[in-house]
C-alpha cells in the first residue's frame, strides 16, 4: 500500500463521515468538521479525559498482555499445565465487566485500579490463544534439532518456539489496542472520576452529540494509533519469510475418561478460587458456591430463578451465537480479501480499529437507527465486536503462506486466487481455529454488554437489573450462566479444530 | 483537588447557613479528622451540589470529618460499598433500598433528599403527554429495567398498561428527538434539562402529581453504623442539611461551584444551573421548611409503602429510621 492509497483512503473515509453527518437530523452523529470544532475549542479537560484513559490503558495493555505471555511460557514448559492454563484462562476472561466492576471497585477504592484491571481482563485472553498456537507453529525438524543436543523444554522455549510465536504474539498485540482503549473507558463506569469513558456517558445524557463523537474520535484515533504502531514494529522485525512447516501427523489425543477427569479437575480449581476470592468479602454482594446453587437448586423459588435464568440465556444464545458466526465469516472474509486486493485496507482497516474502539453507548443510537431495534441490530453489533480480532487473526495467519511454495507457485504461473486457496487458505487455519476459540467468550460479552447498555433483554439486561435491585444471587448465576455458555461454545470449537489441524496443520497437535 | 478560588456567592451563602454545629457538642479537635466516605449516586453533577457546598466550606471538616465524595457510575451500585463499610452513608432511592432489604441488606433510610420523585414522563409539545390519560396509543422510550415504573402509575391512575407502547431505548433523549418514541420515562431534572439546552421546550409531566409518592435521593446507612457511629453519621448529615440549605438560597452559585470543583467531568455550566433550579421544588417543601431538609412525615411513608407494594415490594416502615435527623435538630 503507497502512502498515497493510504491518504486517499483516510480522506474517502472523513467524506463518508461528514456526509452522513449531514444526512442525519443533527442528534446522532457529529462529523469530522464539528468535532474538530469541539476539540479546537474544548483542549483542556478533553486533553486530561484522554491521558487518564490512555494511562490506564497502557498498564492494562502491559499487565495484560505480560500476563499471557507468562502463562503461555508456563503452557510450552509444562504441556500437562495447558489444558488447565487454558481453561482458567477462558472462565476469568467470560466474568462479566458488569459484575466483576463493582466488586473491583469495593476491593481496590477510588483511584485507577478497576479500570487498569478491566482494561488488562478486556486483553490477555486475545494475545493469550494466538500465542499458544504460535509457540507450536514451527516445523518438528527444529524442535528435533534442540533435543538431538540433548536440551529440554526451556533450549526449545527460547531458541524455537519464542522466534516461530512471534508474529501471533504482535497479532495479539494488534488486537488489545482497541481493546484495551474500550476496557478502561468501560472500567470508568464503576465511578472514576475522569476519562474519557466518563465524558462518554456525560455527553449522551446531555445530548450533546459533537462532544460526544469528540470522545468517540479520540478513542478510535489513539486506538488506531496504537495498531498500526505495532504493525510498523512487526513489518521492521518480521524480515524473514514463514517456513515450510512441515510435522508428523498423530491421531488426535487423550481418552474420553482423561478428558472427563481434566475438566474436573478444572470445575473443582474454579470453585476453590472462587471460594478463595470472595472469602474477605461481605456475602450480600460476595456470594459463595453454595449460596448460588441453593437459588438454583433448592430455594423455595428456585423454579422461578431457573425460568428467568433460561429464558434470558436463551435470548442470549439466539443473538450471540448467529452473530458470532457472521462476525468470524466477515472477520475470515476480509482477511482474505485484502490479501486479494491491499489496495482496500486503506479505508476498511481504520474503520475495522473504529468500530471496535468506540464505545457501544456512542455507536448503538446509530446501529438502531440503520437497522431497527429488533434482533438485526444486536446481532449486527455482536458480529462487529468479533469481526476485528477475528480478521486481524486471519490477516496474520494468511502472512504465514511458506514463501518457498508460494515461489514454487509463481514460478508456474499460478495467480493470486490459486495461491490463496492451496497456499494462503492452510495456512491460516491454525490462526483462523485460534481466532475461533478466543471470541467466543468476546462473543458472549459483547452479546451481554449490547443488552446491558442499549437493548435492555437477555443475560445482559438481567445482570444489570440483578444488581440494580441487589439481587446477588440472581447476579452470580448469570455469571456461571454467561462462563458455561462460554465453555461450552469453546469446547465445540475445539473439538473441530482437533479434527481439521489433524490432517491440515498437524504441528497444532502434536504433544 | 486544586483550591478553588471563594466566588461572592459562595462567601455569601458560607455566611448565611444557618445551623451551629458546636451547639451540637459535634465539635472535635482538627487533629482528629475521623475518614468518612459518602458514596454518590450518579456522576458528580449539581446532583448532589449540597455536599460539594458543605466540602468546600469546610464543614465537615469543622466537625472533625475527613469527607470523601465517591462519585456514582453506569456500573456503581451503591449498596456494596456501603454493606462493605467502605462508605459511611449511600445515596439511593426507596425502591432500590428496599430491595436491598429483602436481599439480607441491613439497611435504613436516615434521610429522604427528594421529597417528591424526580421520575417525569417528558414530551414534545406538539404532542404533549400532560396527564396520565395521555399515555394510551402512545410509543414510551425507557429502559425495560423501569417497567414497575409505569406499572405503579398506571394502575394508581386506572390506565390500561397493554395501550402504551414500551420501547426499550438507552438514557438519552435522542430518540424522542427523532421521532422515534412520543415520549421519554426520565427524571425532571437530566433529559428534559438537556432537550431545553438544545433550545426545543419539553413538556414534563412529574409522575409525583399523579400519585406516585417514592422517596427518592435517600440517604442510607447500615444499622450498625446507626448504632456504633451515631456522631459521625449526625455530622455528615448536619453538613448535607447546611449544604442543601445553601444550595437552595442561590442554585447558580451552587452549579458554579460544582463546575468548577470538577473541571473535568465534562460538565456545562448552564445546564448545571438549569438542573439545581428544577431539582430545588423536589427537595424542599412546607414539612422541610418546619422541620428541616432530608426531613420526612409519616403520611409519605405510608404512601411510599403503598407505591412500592403496587411494584410488587412488601416493606414495613422499619426501614426508615428519623433517630439521627432527631439528634441533629436536637
Amino acid at each position: 500500500m503507497t502512502a498515497a492509497s493510504r491518504w486517499a483512503g483516510l480522506a474517502a473515509l472523513l467524506a463518508l463521515w461528514q456526509g452522513l453527518a449531514l444526512a442525519g437530523d443533527g442528534w446522532l452523529l457529529a462529523g469530522p468538521v464539528q468535532v474538530a470544532e469541539w476539540l479546537w475549542s474544548n483542549p483542556g479537560p478533553t486533553g486530561r479525559a484522554t491521558a487518564a484513559t490512555l494511562g490506564n490503558a497502557a498498564w492494562g495493555f502491559l499487565l495484560g498482555n505480560g500476563a499471557a505471555i507468562g502463562l503461555a511460557g508456563i503452557a510450552a514448559l509444562w504441556p500437562r499445565a495447558l489444558t488447565l492454563v487454558a481453561g482458567l484462562a477462558l472462565v476469568v476472561f467470560c466474568l462479566p465487566l458488569i459484575a466483576t466492576g463493582p466488586i473491583l471497585r469495593v476491593l481496590m477504592g477510588p483511584g485507577d485500579g478497576p479500570q487498569i484491571v478491566l482494561a488488562a481482563l478486556a486483553v490477555y485472553y486475545t494475545t493469550l490463544i494466538p500465542l499458544l498456537a504460535g509457540l507450536r507453529a514451527m516445523p518438528q525438524a527444529w524442535l528435533d534439532l534442540v533435543q538431538s543436543y540433548g536440551r529440554g523444554r526451556w533450549a526449545e522455549l527460547v531458541h524455537v518456539r519464542a522466534r516461530a510465536a512471534l508474529p501471533y504474539l504482535l497479532a495479539g498485540l494488534q488486537i488489545s489496542a482497541p481493546a484495551a482503549i474500550l476496557g478502561a473507558m468501560v472500567g470508568e463506569f464503576t465511578g472514576a472520576e475522569r476519562g474519557l469513558g466518563v465524558l462518554t456517558i456525560r455527553f449522551t445524557r446531555d445530548l450533546d452529540v459533537p462532544a460526544l463523537w469528540a470522545a468517540a474520535t479520540l478513542a478510535a484515533g489513539l486506538s488506531m494509533a496504537v495498531y498500526a504502531g505495532i504493525g510498523w514494529l512487526g513489518r521492521r522485525a518480521l524480515s524473514d519469510p514463514p517456513p515450510v512447516i512441515l510435522a508428523a501427523p498423530r491421531p488426535v489425543r487423550g481418552s474420553p475418561a482423561r478428558k472427563a477427569a481434566q475438566a474436573a479437575l478444572l470445575i473443582g480449581v474454579v470453585l476453590v478460587l472462587w471460594w478463595a476470592a470472595v472469602a474477605g468479602l461481605n456475602p450480600f454482594f460476595a456470594r459463595r458456591p453454595p449460596d448460588v446453587a441453593a437459588a438454583l437448586l433448592w430455594a423455595p423459588d428456585a423454579a422461578a430463578t431457573r425460568a428467568t435464568l433460561g429464558a434470558a440465556v436463551a435470548q442470549t444464545a439466539g443473538l450471540a451465537l448467529p452473530g458470532y458466526a457472521a462476525g468470524l465469516a466477515l472477520g475470515a472474509g476480509l482477511a482474505v480479501l485484502l490479501t486479494l486486493r491491499p489496495g482496500l485496507a486503506a479505508v476498511t482497516v481504520p474503520l475495522a480499529v473504529a468500530l471496535r474502539s468506540i464505545p457501544i453507548v456512542t455507536t448503538a443510537p446509530l446501529v438502531v437507527l440503520l437497522l431497527g431495534r429488533g434482533a438485526t441490530g444486536t446481532l449486527t453489533l455482536v458480529a462487529l465486536m468479533v469481526f476485528f480480532p477475528a480478521f486481524v487473526a486471519c490477516q496474520q495467519g494468511l502472512a504465514q503462506a511458506p514463501g518457498p511454495i508460494l515461489d514454487l507457485f509463481r514460478s508456474h504461473a499460478s495467480g493470486p486466487l490459486r495461491q490463496m486457496l492451496h497456499v494462503r487458505i492452510p495456512a491460516m487455519l491454525p490462526a483462523l481455529f485460534a481466532s475461533a476459540r478466543m471470541t467466543v467468550p468476546a462473543a458472549i460479552l459483547a452479546a451481554t454488554v449490547i443488552e446491558w447498555l442499549a437493548t435492555g433483554q437477555g443475560l445482559g439486561n438481567l445482570m444489570a437489573l440483578s444488581a440494580s435491585v441487589s439481587d446477588y444471587d440472581m447476579l452470580w448465576l448469570t455469571m456461571v450462566a454467561a462462563t458455561l455458555l462460554s465453555a461450552l461454545l469453546y469446547w465445540a470449537v475445539a473439538w473441530a479444530e482437533g479434527r481439521v489441524l489433524a490432517v491440515m496443520a498437524t504441528e497444532q497437535v502434536r504433544p | 483537588m486544586p483550591p478553588i478560588p471563594m466566588t461572592r456567592r459562595g462567601l455569601i451563602t458560607a455566611g448565611a447557613a444557618g445551623l451551629a454545629l458546636g451547639g451540637a457538642g459535634l465539635l472535635r479537635p482538627a487533629a482528629a479528622q475521623v475518614p468518612v466516605a459518602l458514596q454518590l449516586s450518579w456522576l458528580h453533577s449539581v446532583q448532589f451540589a449540597g455536599s460539594y457546598i458543605a466540602q468546600k466550606n469546610g464543614w465537615w471538616r469543622d466537625a472533625g470529618l475527613e469527607v470523601a465524595l465517591l462519585q456514582g457510575g453506569p456500573n456503581a451500585p451503591v449498596e456494596p460499598p456501603v454493606v462493605a463499610g467502605t462508605a459511611l452513608v449511600g445515596i439511593s432511592a426507596a425502591d432500590y433500598a428496599a430491595a436491598a432489604v429483602a436481599q439480607g441488606a441491613p439497611f435504613r433510610i436516615i434521610g429522604v433528599a427528594m421529597q417528591k420523585n424526580p421520575f417525569a414522563i417528558a414530551s414534545l409539545p406538539d404532542n404533549p403527554v400532560r396527564a396520565p390519560a395521555d399515555l394510551p396509543g402512545k410509543r414510551i422510550g425507557m429502559a425495560v429495567a423501569n417497567t414497575p415504573v409505569l406499572q405503579a402509575l398506571c394502575r394508581l391512575n386506572g390506565i390500561d398498561m397493554g395501550a402504551i407502547q414500551i420501547v426499550p431505548t438507552q438514557y438519552s433523549a435522542q430518540p424522542l428527538l427523532a421521532g422515534q418514541v412520543d415520549c421519554l420515562l426520565c427524571w425532571e431534572t437530566d433529559l428534559p434539562v438537556a432537550i431545553e439546552m438544545q433550545g426545543l421546550r419539553a413538556e414534563t409531566m412529574l409522575l409525583a402529581d399523579h400519585g406516585y409518592v417514592l422517596h427518592s435521593q435517600t440517604y442510607i446507612a447500615t444499622d450498625d453504623s446507626i448504632a456504633n457511629r451515631r456522631a459521625d453519621l449526625v455530622a455528615l448529615m448536619a453538613g448535607e442539611v447546611r449544604g442543601w440549605d445553601a444550595c437552595r438560597a442561590d442554585t447558580d452559585a451552587a452549579a458554579e461551584l460544582t463546575v468548577a470543583m470538577f473541571p473535568d467531568a465534562g460538565l456545562d455550566l448552564e445546564t448545571q444551573k438549569l438542573q439545581a433550579r428544577r431539582q430545588v421544588p423536589l427537595m424542599f417543601s412546607d414539612l422541610t421548611d418546619t422541620q428541616g431538609f432530608g426531613w420526612w412525615s409519616d403520611e409519605s411513608v405510608e404512601a411510599t409503602i403503598r407505591t412500592l407494594s403496587l411494584m410488587g415490594r412488601t416493606v414495613t416502615p422499619d426501614l426508615w429510621d428519623r433517630s439521627i435527623l432527631e439528634d441533629l435538630h436536637g
